[in-house]
């Protein structure tokens, strides 16, 4: 649970999901799913209540062992001075020793890693590219490469379709599904566009006023399930 | 077909490999960055030994000097009680002037301001004029033109007062300038497109976006000229300075230090204050 100044963002929301799956979280404006995903990635303590990640609580993370959650922004945040390689190494941080982060001097291993995710995101030809210099949907790949090179367990991705045009989008969450198939991490994904959730996702979450009101496999969420979602509201 | 043949033994290359090595044989030798920064750093480093050599850096003078300020301090107690009624009454003009300059210099900065801003000024033609104007005012110290006063009318904290209030019209005007530049005039197209004239748009659209900063700027001049105008008192424009400059003449050691403490101790409580005050306002 988690209130704001004695308004309930969330109440007794409770989820898991498990390797290889990629969830997404549906619900109208307001629904608290931004409060739910910082939570989950702990920029946010819920007041009550735990998230658990490989059975232990995420708010006893201190440190490095945040690396094992990545964060998808919706505003892509990168670091618009730096080139889209130096944005990827950003992932290696948690894992590389401080004096290497400062410096931005990366080992010969770290900055393959983080070619290959540029790569895997179709974005190698832009490695020294400064990341402002890029259109939407491919800063929205470098942030991705990004959380990829973190190597985490799950990635947390707050609406990080809804800047871009629909193309760029549909690409994204291609790739994003991609990357649960084959990375064996999980995927939480919070969207505006059901038909988006419909064909990418393998679980469609419904939030609605802080409670989970749905939760079904992405192929039975139906106009049905749509229009009670968002009437809901 | 030979040369597409695979050899045992051989690892095909990866794409981010390859660009990995593409990019470490890029950086090595004498690249154009690398001969470009070690250029600049020259560069620098003969700046600051020119720079050093007229500031005519000596730290031997330093080293011999600190022992004579420590003498001082050790001179300075007990400190100068007694005349504490009439410090305070100094920096109560200091504060005063610097209070009356800012509000002043505020007053004249808004309709300056409004000149002076690309974007919404009346009289497009006065825009450089009236940026010239504001950056010679800014460029002038308050302290010269309390300088210039205190010859044309008279010693005094009124001198003092002109001269902060010049120097700060012309920064708080260019500072709003620039706010105003960079403001969404989203709004103010808006309230144009009414029907409403430039007045009213500027009134209805733009001060209620600019307030706050204007506000909020001048409290953090009003101190900052507080700050700056204990030394205004040297050349003879009024306050605590010149007591200040009285007692270093006289090499009256408790007298000074007590004035140096009493302006921290004001200085810090207005500084905590107008913090405050512009947290609440923000």
């Amino acid at each position: 649970m988690k209130t704001f100044k004695g308004h309930v963002a969330l109440a007794n929301v409770s989820l898991s999901i498990v390797e290889h799956e990629l969830v997404a979280v549906l619900g109208p404006s307001g629904a608290g799913k931004t409060t739910l995903f910082r939570c989950i990635a702990g920029l946010l303590k819920p007041d009550s209540g735990s998230v658990q990640l490989d059975g232990a609580d995420i708010g006893q993370y201190i440190g490095r062992d945040r690396r094992r959650i990545a964060f998808v922004f919706q505003q892509f945040n990168l670091v618009a001075r730096l080139t889209a390689l130096e944005n990827v190494l950003a992932g290696r941080l948690g894992h590389v020793p401080t004096w290497r982060g400062c410096l931005r001097r990366f080992e010969r291993s770290d900055r393959l890693l983080a070619l290959e995710c540029l790569d895997r995101v179709g974005l190698l030809g832009q490695a020294t590219q400064r990341s402002d210099t890029l259109s939407g949907g491919q800063q929205q790949r470098v942030a991705i490469a990004r959380a990829l090179a973190q190597q985490p367990r799950l990635i947390v991705a707050d609406e990080p379709v809804a800047s871009l045009d629909p193309n760029s989008a549909g690409s994204i969450m291609a790739l994003l599904r991609q990357i649960a198939r084959s990375d064996g991490v999980a995927i939480i994904c919070s969207l505006h566009q059901p038909h988006f959730a419909r064909s990418y996702a393998d679980r469609i979450i419904g939030l609605s006023r802080g409670r989970v009101v749905l939760d079904l496999p992405a192929g039975k969420f139906d106009q049905a399930a749509d229009a009670q979602l968002y009437r809901m509201s | 077909m030979r040369s597409s043949d695979i050899t045992p033994g051989y690892h095909a290359v990866t794409p981010a490999q390859q660009t990995l090595a593409d990019l470490d044989a890029a950086a090595r030798g004498l690249t154009v960055r690398r001969v470009r920064f070690w250029l600049i750093a020259l560069a620098l480093v003969a700046f600051y030994l020119v720079a050093g050599r007229l500031a005519q850096i000596d730290p031997g003078r330093l080293a011999s000097g600190l022992p004579k300020i420590w003498h001082w301090i050790a001179q300075a107690w007990p400190p100068a009680i007694e005349e504490m009624p009439l410090f305070l009454r100094r920096t109560a003009e200091t504060v005063a002037m610097a209070a009356i300059g800012t509000t002043l210099a505020t007053v004249l900065a808004i309709p300056m301001a409004v000149l002076a801003s690309r974007n919404i000024t009346p009289v497009p033609s006065l825009y450089y004029p009236a940026r010239w104007f504001l950056n010679a005012l800014r460029g002038i110290d308050s302290f010269i033109f309390a300088l210039l006063f205190v010859a044309a009318v008279g010693l005094g904290p009124f001198a003092g007062v002109l001269g902060i209030a010049l120097h700060t019209w012309g920064s708080a005007a260019k500072f709003f300038a620039d706010h105003i530049e960079n403001a969404n005039l989203g709004p103010f197209d808006a309230v144009r497109t009414t029907g409403a004239n430039r007045l009213t748009t500027i009134a209805y659209a733009l001060l209620p976006d600019v307030l706050p900063v204007l506000l909020s700027t001048t409290l953090f001049w009003w101190e900052f000229n507080v700050r700056a105008s204990t030394v205004l008192g040297v050349v003879g424009a009024g306050g605590i300075g010149q007591e200040l400059k009285n007692s270093m003449d006289l090499l009256d050691f408790p007298r000074l230090f007590t004035i140096i403490a009493v302006i921290l101790v004001v200085v810090t409580a207005l500084d905590q204050f107008s913090g405050w005050l512009r947290r609440r306002l923000a």
